[in-house]
């Protein structure tokens, strides 16, 4: 333990010192200040703490409507774009010069001399990289979890969803990236993995969504049941091998609809969300967040790590046989 | 006790290149051991194969009664790498606290020592700077403190005086001598000969991979011990022939032998005597470590610098 420590502590050290962190850190915070910003009258909602007042018959104050949709901004603009794009995006660039740094000549020498395995090293480096997400998203979920109190009333922990979730998105990604960093030793090529892999789940994601919709819903909401679209079909299962052996970075960030409790329920309505933001009754369909949801947080996590812990054993199996 | 190091039989090959070749060495418990050799030698591929940071092709031996690679008996040991490159984002002080971090040194001890090693290498004072902030040789000084923090029996110094000014020198000099008066073993890389020459008890020089001499000082510099006698005016070609079958190199006024004791050289001395050469100088010549390494270096084919 107190060699994990050690380096934990080291690594809270490194992220101190670097400014992107810092940057990350108060962009988070300044979003998390305008959500709070965002409150519920009596005939509508108000925006920066009162400034501006729009009337809404839907969005009241005390309304389930309200809740929904305060903490579908949260699941889906912050958590959906905020957090699992850019945050992620900016603790790539921030997080990939640490293997290449540590494993330098000159730097690595010391630690290696130490009576700590090489396994260990490795997977303690890797875990206190992992920090760099974990307290900005937790410093921001913290801001959300007291604005929800004082915006719609309830203590509602399950915001906190969003820490391992975000973080599990990251460590997938990060693994591609760490591979890479430590076979080359050098950081542009490790940030270039990380975005390729990156892109590529989210472009199989999106096919596989694509072709799912061609081959099953008629229309949104109608689920054909056998027969048609063969050869779509045959697309779709071909995508969704594809997709298993790829990271779900989309679908991970996704689980957090179905963990965050609204209006005393686990589980949050897409379509529900979606009819509110065109102002309508929040009247959930059920087939469609059912189509949304069609693969189990098993499969989604499961798959992702197992792709995880592929990258991972590759690069400490590198790490721990290469001559420094 | 056993050897602080004892390699019976190592080997490192890269690709094609033999970088060690089946090296056997041996470093007794309680001295200053200085290894020698020019670039390339595989000085630094032999310290690195004894701390597990690099894998030999085939390793046989003992460091400090263990096998070599038993990841334990690294906790008694201090290395200080060479061109030593530390996070600019630590102090010095938590540099070494790292370092007694990764030793499993206990965190009360470790920040007591830290302070104690500073104190010891001259940093106390910039202890609680930004090593971005510090010069190279400061860097090289809390280096030898992290280095000592975990109270090493075996300290290996891979170039410690790498960057580090004329009074630092000294100081690391210093720092060495006083680790063996405490019975501890340091074991120093170096390719600066004055410097081992100085302060190591035993030596050993590596060239191409493989030992080509080791032993005390005394013992290697005492081989080749030589006699030179000076002559006022040229020797006369009469005596010459009889010198010359004799062992001696004479050239105009100067006869050089090679003998272990001066009771060799007195029969010399009695037939310049007798012939009324006058002798101007009788010198022992001992062989300097730089001689034993450029000999030694140069014999094994390896032309390269010290």
């Amino acid at each position: 333990m107190r060699v994990f420590w050690t380096l934990l502590v080291d690594s809270l050290r490194l992220l101190r010192a670097r400014a992107l962190f810092w940057i990350t850190l108060v962009i988070s915070a300044l979003a998390a200040v305008i959500y709070l910003s965002i409150g519920f009258t009596p005939t509508g909602v108000s925006m920066m703490f009162g400034m501006g007042k729009f009337d809404n018959p839907v969005l009241r104050a005390g309304t389930q409507a309200a809740e929904l949709f305060y903490l579908g901004l949260f699941s889906k603009f912050i958590v959906g774009l905020w957090l699992s794009w850019v945050a992620i995006g900016l603790a790539i660039i921030s997080c990939a010069p640490v293997f290449p740094d540590f494993m330098a000549e000159g730097s690595i020498g010391i630690p290696l001399s130490k009576p700590v395995s090489r396994l260990k090293l490795f997977l303690y480096k890797y875990i206190g990289s992992l920090l760099f997400v974990v307290l900005q998203v937790g410093l921001f979920c913290a801001i959300v979890f007291f604005a929800v109190r004082w915006r719609v009333g309830t203590w509602n922990p399950s915001v906190f969803w969003a820490v391992p979730l975000v973080t599990l998105v990251f460590s997938y990604l990060y693994s591609v990236v760490v591979l890479v960093a430590v076979k080359t030793r050098s950081v542009l090529p490790a940030i270039l993995a990380g975005i390729l892999i990156w892109f590529a789940s989210w472009v199989g994601q999106k096919g596989e969504e694509i072709l799912y919709k061609v081959a099953y819903l008629d229309t949104p909401g109608d689920v054909i049941s056998t027969g048609e679209n063969d050869n779509v079909r045959q697309w779709h299962q071909r995508s969704v091998w594809l997709m298993a052996c790829l990271p779900k970075t989309g679908e991970t960030v996704n689980l957090m609809d179905r963990h965050v409790v609204v209006g005393g329920k686990t589980g949050f309505s897409n379509s529900g969300f979606i009819k509110i933001l065109m102002g309508m009754e929040s009247t959930p369909e059920e087939s469609v967040d059912q189509a949304i949801a069609r693969h189990s947080t098993l499969y989604i996590i499961g798959t992702s790590l197992i792709f995880e812990a592929v990258m991972l054993g590759l690069a400490a199996w590198i790490f721990c046989r290469r001559d420094f | 006790m056993s050897a602080a190091v004892s390699i019976e039989y190592l080997r490192k090959v890269y690709g094609g290149f033999e970088a060690l070749a089946g090296v056997s060495l041996n470093v007794p418990r309680g001295v200053v051991f200085g290894l020698l050799g020019p670039n390339g030698a595989g000085k630094s591929t032999l310290v690195k194969s004894l701390l597990t940071i690099l894998r030999p092709t085939a390793c046989r031996g003992e460091l400090l009664g263990k096998p070599i690679g038993h990841r334990a008996t690294l906790a008694k040991v201090g290395y200080l790498p060479e061109h030593a490159r530390f996070p600019e984002y630590l102090t010095g002080r938590q540099v070494v606290e790292f370092s007694a971090g990764l030793a499993n040194v206990p965190v009360a001890v470790a920040k007591r020592r830290a302070g104690e090693c500073l104190e010891r290498v001259g940093m106390s004072a910039w202890a609680n700077k930004r090593v971005g902030a510090y010069s190279k040789g400061m860097k090289q000084r809390v280096g030898l403190a992290q280095a000592l923090v975990n109270d090493p029996e075996l300290l290996i110094l891979d170039e410690p005086t790498d960057g580090v000014d004329p009074e630092g020198r000294i100081e690391i000099r210093k720092l060495i001598e006083s680790m063996r008066a405490e019975g501890k073993t340091v074991f120093v890389n170096s390719h600066l000969l004055a410097e081992v020459e100085q302060v190591a008890d035993e030596v050993a020089i590596l060239a191409k991979g493989k030992i080509v001499a080791s032993g005390s000082i005394t013992e290697l510099t005492r081989r080749g011990h030589r006699y030179e006698l000076r002559t006022e005016g040229p020797v006369p070609l009469a005596l010459r022939e009889g010198f010359a079958r004799n062992g001696w190199e004479v050239a105009g006024d100067r006869l050089v032998l090679e003998a272990e004791s001066a009771a060799t050289v007195q029969p010399a001395i009695d037939a310049l005597r007798e012939a009324k050469v006058v002798i101007r100088e009788v010198k022992e010549l001992r062989r300097s470590l730089e001689d034993l390494f450029l000999e030694a270096v140069k014999s094994n084919g390896n032309g390269g610098e010290a």
